[in-house]
């Protein structure tokens, strides 16, 4: 048994022009959940495909679970889960069909493919919707049955590509429980994931993840620690009459590394070194800003990392459906 | 590789495949509605073998004489009788020219003056046959049967001149018609435009369940994002493919069987030859237009231009196969063009089987050129598809 579950060496995927992972390098042990963090469009799903065999890399090589990606793909799929964004079953089939067929493509004997799909239902507590047509379930009951799809072969590594996007609150939890049970029987999870909260929950170790590169990668809070150790303060300011030229100002201080705009009155900004507050307010006040409130938060969370890595801000969208489109068009996330 | 491995694979893919299918109720109603749609409006939209029927036609008499007035009551008494023309008498030649110009007759007799003396005095009586050859399909059905018409008259009247010349110890009809013939043809019985069709039609119904099956399953699968689940499944690429045609095979199969029996109660097609021959080139159709199929949905991204990709070459081989028409009535461009076309040798093997009793070996040619074309195209399928899998 290899010691690493994950080694990426120099993996880099363009498509025409563009480069969406850029020359990623890393290595994930056995039995942890690493997160990949991101917005949209930063390589996470990429990165997954990839590792999947579901896309080859332009450049540079991987082990996965000890196999060459390259050269040995099938024996890597033996070994991986995937729980992919769009959920991998079939509508016209019933729940325990789909994930026959599937066990079926494993070559898993049928005795044990009988006894593990129970298995499974008993652990999303959905033993009833066993012979009911996928068609007729909700997106979490669905999501309930993508998970345990891919946990059917017992796989070594899961990869899970943003696995609580658009589900409720009860099932993103429920979701969450199974990954953390699923692990703690040795499975390594690999997930990505824009939500802040989804991230820091569950992973071990996060890679933020932005234009196809790691700009910070370390344990939750270790991650913390590279504000609370740093000059970096987190300002977060509501200006009643809030102006874009007021904004503009605020942008072009030395101190202020990064600033997000949240909304019509609030900003976030993201500062280094001494008298940077002073700095901020003066030149709000000479702009004929109205400050309603100004905080600095002791305690960093791990988008102020991001916004302190990255530059610009990740809006935890956990509950919400988005897509590029709105994310480009979206003034919070405005890249400084 | 493991052929077993791939084989079971393919069959599991099928076995999907089809579950899905019996469970969604248009899909089904889709493979039923195709074949049957086809089998009706090809085999009712094109010219039956008869001729038309009760054509109207126009007759206008500007002879005064006896023997006119007779010939008009015997071309009325003989179309009444046969019912190939519905006669009319009108009294002027604009008269019928307007009728004919309305569109209500297609064409007039018109006896001219000095008819009757013509003939009491020994000449050939002449008339005329004024035929509105806008519609040349129609026209030269009336030709034809005013044709017939005149060619009877002169038939009897010849008889009854025989007759009065005196020679009774001898057949008259044997003098006035020396030769006769009897028709016998390759199928027993009756001969129809559909018998000509049914084989051609069986065949192309199966290639346009593959071709556009093919695309449409893999694309879906694609879009759903299911397709990612069996490519990060440890199976062969060529499973999937296999699968699905198998699948498509037993859907194209299930058609032609309806195609077949709806052939044989209501249009009266029967088999000469071998069924299992039969079939045989049926699957060698499949396997030979298969991978058009997966060519063309390897090089699109999208459903909708891979279906667009696969219409684009569908059309042009339907038409010029020889299906619907004889290539020996092409214009000889075009029957060039339908010498490449696969479909043209399926068509052909498939109606000298089913139509003329013919063996394996009468076939040989045919059945070589559908494995060639299979292999060269599969090949360049197999390779486009897995490298458009993994992107």
């Amino acid at each position: 048994m290899t010691e690493y579950a994950l080694e990426l060496n120099n993996i880099t995927k363009k498509f025409g022009d563009f480069t969406a992972v850029n020359d990623l390098s890393l290595r994930v042990e056995r039995g942890e959940i690493f997160g990949f963090l991101g917005p949209n469009g930063a390589g996470k799903s990429t990165t997954i495909r990839m590792l999947c065999t579901l896309a080859k890399p332009t450049s540079g090589s991987a082990l996965i679970a000890g196999y060459d990606l390259i050269k040995d793909p099938s024996k890597v799929r033996e070994k991986i889960g995937l729980v992919a964004e769009k959920m991998i079953m079939y509508d016209d089939l019933t729940a325990a069909e789909n994930l026959r067929f599937f066990g079926k493509l494993y070559k898993m004997p049928k005795q044990k493919r009988e006894e593990r799909i129970d298995l499974l239902f008993n652990l999303v507590d959905m033993q009833k919707w066993k012979d009911t047509q996928i068609s007729k379930f909700s997106t979490g009951m669905k999501q309930r049955i993508n998970v345990i799809r891919a946990l059917l072969p017992e796989p070594e590594i899961l990869f899970m590509d943003e696995p609580t996007l658009g589900l409720d609150p009860q099932t993103t939890f429920a979701i969450r429980e199974i990954i953390r049970d699923i692990n703690n029987n040795g499975v390594t999870v690999i997930l990505t994931t824009h939500a802040m909260t989804e991230a820091e929950a569950l992973s071990h170790r996060i890679a933020i993840i932005d234009h196809g590169k790691i700009a910070a990668l370390d344990t939750p809070q270790n991650l913390k620690n590279i504000i609370s150790k740093s000059d970096t303060s987190i300002f977060k300011t509501k200006i009643t009459n809030l102006t874009s030229k007021m904004v503009e100002k605020i942008r072009s201080l030395k101190v202020v590394t990064a600033l997000a705009q949240q909304d019509d009155n609030n900003l976030k900004i993201s500062a280094n070194g001494m008298g940077a507050l002073n700095q901020i307010i003066d030149t709000i006040r000479i702009e004929g800003g109205d400050i309603s409130s100004i905080t600095n938060s002791n305690e960093p969370t791990l988008e102020d990392v991001f916004l302190t890595v990255t530059g610009k801000e990740i809006r935890d969208h956990v509950n919400e459906k988005s897509n590029i489109l709105e994310h480009n068009s979206n003034p919070q996330t405005r890249v400084r | 590789m493991n052929i077993t491995y791939i084989l079971k694979d393919s069959y599991h893919i099928m076995q999907k495949d089809l579950l899905a299918l019996r469970r969604n109720r248009e899909s089904v109603a889709a493979l039923i509605i195709l074949p049957i749609a086809f089998l009706l409006l090809f085999g009712y939209i094109f010219p039956s073998a008869t001729t038309e029927q009760h054509m109207p036609m126009g007759i206008v008499n500007l002879d005064n004489g006896q023997a006119s007035s007779a010939l008009v009551t015997q071309i009325e008494n003989m179309n009444k009788n046969s019912g190939a023309m519905n006669i009319v008498n009108y009294s002027s030649v604009e008269e019928a020219k307007t009728q004919i110009d309305r569109g209500n007759v297609y064409g007039t007799f018109i006896i001219p003056p000095g008819f009757s003396n013509n003939l009491t005095n020994g000449k050939s009586g002449n008339l005329i046959v004024y035929v509105d050859n806008s519609n040349p399909q129609l026209s030269s059905s009336v030709e034809s049967a005013a044709s017939n018409t005149i060619t009877a008259l002169n038939g009897m009247q010849a008889e009854i001149n025989v007759v009065k010349m005196g020679s009774t110890t001898v057949n008259a009809q044997s003098i006035v018609f020396p030769f006769t013939q009897n028709i016998e043809t390759t199928i027993p019985g009756k001969s129809n435009y559909f018998n000509f069709l049914a084989p051609g039609l069986m065949i192309m119904i199966v290639m346009i369940t593959v071709m556009t099956g093919i695309p449409e399953a893999i694309s879906k699968e694609r879009e759903m994002g299911t397709f990612d689940g069996m490519l990060s499944a440890p199976i062969n690429q060529i499973s999937i493919i296999l699968g699905y045609t198998a699948s498509l095979c037993v859907k194209g199969f299930a058609q032609v069987i309806l195609v077949l029996a709806i052939a044989i109660i209501f249009f009266g097609v029967t088999i000469q030859g071998s069924i299992l021959l039969a079939f045989f080139l049926l699957l060698l159709g499949i396997f030979s237009f298969v991978g058009i199929g997966i060519l063309a949905v390897s090089s699109s991204k999208n459903q909708a231009t891979g279906t667009t990709i696969v219409n684009l070459i569908m059309f042009p081989m339907m038409f010029l196969a020889g299906i619907f028409f004889p290539i020996q009535q092409m214009p000889w461009f075009m029957q060039d063009i339908s010498k490449i076309i696969p479909l043209t040798y399926a068509a052909d093997a498939m109606r000298k089987v089913m139509l003329l009793n013919a063996n394996i070996s009468d076939v040989i040619i045919q059945i070589l050129i559908l494995v060639a074309f299979g292999i060269v195209t599969m090949s360049l399928a197999v390779i486009l598809f897995r490298r458009s899998m993994t992107t």
